[in-house]
């Protein structure tokens, strides 16, 4: 401890000075060098021992780099555990080098680790490369898009998996929708449980990341448009395989659409996909069913009540 | 007048509830005597994690130990996240709530490490203005942790332990005295861990963390990975000694073995709590657990082939199906 300086350094300044130093990525002496930290402290590394203390057995500069690879290298781990099935695609390289990227990009704000991540997919579609630096280019989806759609999937587990559920709600009973007259019904609008999600997909990755799960080792899936509902049941988070037009009636009653504005939705994207209208019709007493049972719906809403009012359970 | 331990009662022998162990704890209830908690895994939690905490909560007594408080940060104090550690506090009931003497990030930047203080009047009086901000807010006095540390810092103008004491003196906040960290961090800056542990105001102290680390021959490295070593037990008989005992607890953050083999190696502090015995019941305790020492030291200090990562890493990940 030398304690004499005339000019005491500030604890801010140290402090950013640190910070830089040991997130560089090109390692403590290139941080050291950055214009970032000789704004706060203006020292080279042959001379950082005027800011740092060497032990007996390591110089400034190694007890540093101790910072400094750790950095790097819990975020990554972290990103690792978070992310087991774009792992096992990308291999341990290709992942390193997406999640080095994307935490220099966007480092942590956030005093959860559970944060991390957010921007991943983000970052991801950003930084693809064009379709002009693709040899397939045109061929439809490609190679980054199944990452990104890895990334995606697996985010939203995280989600479901510890955002709020309806594990401490009672659901919307089915039977109890039986008195409703067709015109009640149609105006109704469905309260969906908070842990219900949407995600459109451009390959099956669900598959994928199951099979990886499992340990298995799956082949990479065919380009093939997925649609999927996720949620959660008992704290563990299940997905579900919907057809487009299935998607769409749901994605129209999350958004909080009246049971009718969301059918004909639903119906209008079915008359585009060539399927009939009569098809949809009888189709949809079974879905509602199916959704019910698997614990989407909190409560219906009447016509002409307000949020919390006149609902069914 | 404070009282010693802030009045806390001495809760024995606890562990760190770690999501690989849930389902062991649930269905066992395993005879600990207390358990602590990551803050950030649960603060925000609406899933399993809350769910199971809520569940050991009913069966334990639970105490909070965090790692992003950010006490010594020049960064503004962050109130969204001390509301939600008070909030979690009562919903668990939690005996007290814990974070480290450090700074985690600034510029609005988390670099989720625990990073170290220069040891100067200006810090100090930094970290006392935010203790008292951040005891205010958790209305309770907040007991912080000795990290382990790395570097130092030329511009450090006292001791660590100096700085611990005057910070504990003007703020009315506990210890939580990691033995662990203190033998890593002496390690690491050629200081005496015997000569800082009767430094340390031992009336202050609320707890004891046990732990181990990966020795990488020219430093420690605080990884939580394995057993406790056998000079961190030596250092645990003195601290004990000084202190009278206080609530002990065991962390074990990577490469996690089955519950019971946790539980057992927190156990071992039985026996060197040898204050609490005398005359020949004392040197058979001794005895005893030299012999163990002994036996188990070969084990113990192996040195690492590949460095871990430091704590704290605690991130947990999704159950899907």
């Amino acid at each position: 401890m030398t304690g004499n300086r005339q000019d005491v350094r500030q604890l801010a300044q140290i402090q950013r000075w640190l910070q830089t130093v040991i997130t560089h990525p090109d390692g403590v002496e290139a941080g050291m060098a950055s214009d970032a930290a000789r704004s706060e402290i203006d020292i080279s590394a042959d001379r950082v021992e005027e800011v740092i203390d060497r032990s007996k057995r390591r110089t400034s500069v190694e007890r540093l780099e101790i910072y400094a690879n750790a950095y790097y290298a819990r975020l990554l781990e972290c990103l690792r555990d978070e992310y087991p099935a774009l792992l096992h695609a990308a291999g341990d390289e290709v992942f390193d080098g997406l999640a080095f990227g994307y935490l220099q990009a966007y480092p942590s704000q956030s005093y959860t680790l559970g944060e991390l991540s957010r921007r991943f997919a983000q970052y991801l579609e950003e930084t693809r490369p064009t379709d002009e630096d693709e040899a397939d280019a045109g061929a439809g989806p490609s190679w980054p898009e199944f990452l990104i759609d890895l990334v995606r999937l697996e985010r939203c587990y995280s989600d479901v998996f510890d955002g709020p559920g309806a594990e401490r709600m009672s659901l919307l009973d089915a039977a109890a929708l039986k008195d409703l007259s067709p015109e009640a019904w149609m105006q109704a609008r469905l309260v969906t449980v908070p842990c219900l999600r949407r995600l459109p997909l451009r390959f099956p990755v669900h598959e994928y990341a199951t099979a990886v799960r499992e340990k298995t080792d799956p082949d990479l899936p065919e380009p093939t448009p997925t649609w999927l509902a996720v949620s959660r049941i008992n704290y563990v988070v299940r997905r579900w395989t919907l057809s487009p037009v299935q998607f769409e009636l749901l994605a129209a009653l999350i958004e909080g659409q009246s049971v009718g504005a969301a059918i004909e939705r639903a119906a209008i994207l079915a008359v585009e996909s060539g399927e009939s209208v009569e098809g949809l019709a009888a189709s949809l007493r079974d879905w509602f069913a199916e959704w019910s049972s698997a614990g989407f719906f909190q409560a219906i809403e009447l016509p002409g009540s307000r949020e919390g009012e006149s609902s069914i359970k | 007048m404070i009282p010693a331990r802030l009045g806390h009662p001495n809760l024995g022998l606890g562990l760190g509830l770690r999501t690989v162990h849930y389902q062991h704890i649930l269905d066992h209830n395993p005879s600990v005597d207390w358990f602590e908690v990551i803050s950030e895994n649960y603060i925000d939690s609406g899933g399993r994690p809350r769910y199971v905490l809520e569940q050991v909560a009913e069966r334990y007594p639970i105490v909070m130990h965090g790692v992003s408080l950010s006490i010594g940060s020049t960064d503004p104090v962050n109130f969204e996240y001390l509301n939600k550690l008070r909030d979690l506090a009562r919903l668990t009931k939690a005996l007290w709530v814990s974070d480290h003497v450090c700074w985690t990030g600034v510029a609005g930047r988390n670099t989720h490490d625990l990073l170290p203080i220069p040891y100067t009047e200006q810090a100090l009086a930094h970290v006392i203005d935010r203790i008292r901000v951040v005891q205010d807010v958790l209305e309770r006095p907040l007991v912080l942790e000795n990290p382990s540390t790395y570097v130092t810092f030329a511009d450090s103008t006292m001791p660590e332990a100096e700085f611990l004491t005057r910070m504990t003196e003007a703020t009315g906040c506990g210890l939580l005295l990691d033995v662990n960290n203190v033998y890593v961090s002496c390690f690491n800056h050629d200081q005496d861990p015997f000569e800082f542990l009767r430094a340390i105001p031992h009336e202050r102290v609320v707890q004891f963390h046990l732990a181990g680390h990966t020795n990488c021959v020219t430093h420690l490295i605080d990884t939580h990975d394995g057993r406790v070593v056998n000079p961190v037990w030596d250092l645990y008989r003195l601290a004990h000694q000084l202190t009278g005992g206080v609530s002990t607890l065991l962390e074990w953050d990577a490469r996690i073995p089955p519950f019971p083999v946790v539980h057992a190696e927190v156990l071992k502090a039985r026996n060197y709590m040898v204050s609490e015995l005398s005359g020949f019941a004392a040197d058979a305790a001794s005895t005893a657990s030299d012999a163990q020492s002994a036996a188990e030291s070969e084990v113990f200090e192996e040195l690492a082939e590949e460095p871990g990562i430091p704590q704290p890493a605690t991130y947990a990940t999704a159950e899907f199906e």
